[in-house]
């Protein structure tokens, strides 16, 4: 096999120790606790896991149907159901300290002291690689609270920050009205790195019943290929402004997807609702994403990067005006 | 409401068997388009017929192009280890359920599967009933060919609302000891439910399988139930449920069912369809809270 001169490194620094083997995770929510996966199709090829949303007690989550179809996309109303911290630290953290795939576990609650508690009971548990604070589901009363106004997103992490040493990455929301305010807010407040974007609010209605699909409010998170150009949009303005890493998600299905969200300026990306067509998805776009780097000679990923990022100039797509 | 845990879904029968599932890329081998919307479409594997129980399903990703979207499942009607084909009963109901109905011998589908818990099968022959509502017969013909080869009796109460949506008489397993048949409008075999004939037809049956609608599942559940007084021991009873499915295999956490919780708590346990289904005892299940909520993905 001939390669480039230099080798090819696709190795990611978070901070705080934790390197990725490569930038292709799965997200949060879309992969469970990682058992179903690694008994389907594996799991040594991803360069992280990030768990289902998890809170101090365990929650059944809300009444079906809980899911439904749209136009290249699909909207859940889940509510977070999960067993609660006690067991996955108890419980499923000893299975991941067996793995060579580092695990993050995907952090929600309904209120600051929540999260504390939760990443409290994480802290220095052996399996746990780190956290994603989810300031930002829909589907949980006040969860969007702490994603949409940059100052209590800001106490949100601090306080998080305060209470572990452990890598803390933040999954910011697309419903807000500047992304890029609440990606600057949680990174002075100690985040090491920011995951962009979360679900963006939708709705389906039946004209049947002439009323939503999903119970409720009626509003779910849209997710799938419908919504990459919009996430595609939304991390480029998270680049530019924070320097932290971020890690972008959005209707990624292939290592097209993946790459283009590298070109957009993430330095790492997660899979999410192609986990759900395809048990094989992350694998495919792992090697995907290997082999062009092979084939572009590339020494780092890095080098994907739109060149003008920063300095755009005459280039602002249309509707950016200010 | 309460979250299955490993730990307590053993304690309800179990969870399905993620490492038996293959993903494959499967050449459509044959349609057969039978009456109104119904047809039946065969797919050549390498591995799944082998593997494929009956009351498993597969997962059929119809469209790579992303509308739809997901994955559809459905019940194997057959599954022949020799030949490698497995066979799914369906009508052209949905997005994908259409797409497929589109499909010509030659066209490659990806097939994920056996996913799910299918029937128990029993470890001593006696006599067991089919009980089929519309579309819930698919499954029914791999059933009744495995029970068939263990020497089981077999009677078939297959049901629809009209002719044009009852299982064809004429595709049943040769060696289903007793055919029952019923359409609410009369068009074909007695006139109503199955549920209004189907006591006497359970006499001297050891156990009951039933797959159709959950609204008559659930009364088929109330009918056996309520009957145990006057003929001693209720048969036990197996039934194939239908909720919303994502991903079919736990992830998605679309398809909750609601399970009967422990003595002393209120909630049901929420369980998931593909994990601790689709097929559960009817014992176990919460039926009320089954009832109020969607059988299809939308």
């Amino acid at each position: 096999m001939s390669g480039p001169e230099a080798p090819f490194d696709a190795r990611l620094d978070l901070g705080r120790g934790l390197v990725l083997a490569n930038p292709i995770s799965v997200a949060s929510g879309t992969f469970g606790f990682g058992f179903e996966a690694e008994a389907l199709a594996g799991i040594g090829h991803l360069g992280a896991i990030f768990s289902k949303g998890t809170t101090a007690l365990a929650r059944g989550g809300n009444r079906p149907p809980r899911i439904a179809e749209t136009a290249a996309g699909m909207l859940n109303s889940i509510g977070l159901q999960n067993p609660g911290v006690e067991v996955v630290a108890r419980d499923y953290a000893p299975r991941w300290a067996t793995w060579s795939v580092p695990v993050l576990v995907n952090v929600a609650g309904a209120d600051i002291s929540e999260y504390v508690a939760v990443v409290r009971r994480l802290d220095g548990v052996s399996g746990v690689a780190g956290v994603e604070l989810n300031i930002s589901c829909p589907n949980i009363a006040h969860g969007l609270d702490f994603a949409t106004e940059p100052g209590a997103a800001a106490r949100c992490v601090a306080a998080v920050r305060a209470a572990t040493e452990l890598p803390l990455v933040v999954k910011l929301s697309p419903n807000v009205t500047d992304i890029a305010e609440v990606a600057r807010a949680v990174e002075d407040a100690g985040a090491d790195a920011v995951s962009a974007v979360n679900t963006y609010v939708g709705m389906k209605v039946a004209l049947l019943s002439r009323r939503p699909v999903l119970p409720g409010h009626g509003s779910g998170g849209l997710s799938g290929p419908a919504i990459k150009p919009l996430a595609l949009a939304a991390v480029v303005k998270v680049r530019r402004a924070v320097v932290i890493p971020v890690i972008g998600i959005g209707g990624i299905a292939s290592a097209t997807d993946a790459l283009e969200f590298l070109v957009a300026g993430a330095d790492a990306v997660q899979v999410g609702t192609a986990n759900f067509n395809n048990p094989q998805a992350s694998r495919e776009i792992v090697e995907g994403c290997l082999a062009y780097a092979q084939q572009h000679q590339l020494r780092r990923f890095a080098e994907l990067r739109w060149q003008d990022l920063d300095h755009p100039g005459a280039q602002e797509p249309a509707g950016e005006n200010d | 409401m309460t979250v299955l845990t490993s730990a307590s879904a053993q304690e309800l029968g179990g969870e399905s068997d993620l490492t038996r599932a293959v993903d494959e890329a499967a050449e459509c081998t044959a349609l057969q388009v039978l009456q109104s919307n119904l047809f039946e479409i065969s797919f050549r594997t390498s591995e799944m017929a082998r593997r494929a129980q009956p009351g498993e399903f597969a997962q059929i990703w119809v469209e790579q192009s992303h509308i739809p979207l997901l994955r559809r499942p459905f019940s194997f009607s057959r599954a022949d280890s020799r030949s490698g084909v497995v066979s799914f009963y369906l009508g052209a109901v949905g997005p994908g359920s259409r797409r497929l109905r589109g499909f010509r011998p030659g066209d490659e589908a990806r097939i994920l599967g056996p996913l799910g818990r299918g029937f128990t099968l029993p470890d001593r022959p006696g006599r067991s009933a089919l009980v089929s509502g519309g579309l819930g017969a698919a499954p029914f013909p791999l059933l009744a060919e495995r029970l068939r080869e263990r020497g089981e009796e077999l009677v078939w109460i297959n049901g629809a609302r009209t002719r044009e949506e009852l299982y064809p008489e004429e595709l049943i397993p040769v060696g289903v000891t007793e055919v029952a048949q019923f359409t609410e409008d009369g068009s074909q075999g007695q006139m109503g439910r199955i549920t209004a004939g189907l006591l006497p037809l359970l006499r001297g049956v050891d156990r009951v399988y039933a797959c159709g609608p959950n609204p008559m599942l659930a009364t088929v559940f109330r009918l056996i139930a309520d009957s145990a007084p006057d003929s001693g021991v209720a048969p036990p009873l197996e039934v194939s449920i239908e909720a919303p499915m994502g991903c079919g295999f736990g992830t998605c956490l679309g398809c909750a069912i609601p399970l009967r919780p422990p003595q002393g708590v209120l909630d049901p346990v929420i369980g998931l369809c593909c994990r601790q289904g689709p097929v559960v005892r009817g014992s176990l299940l919460h039926w009320e809270r089954l009832l109020q909520q969607p059988a299809h993905l939308e």
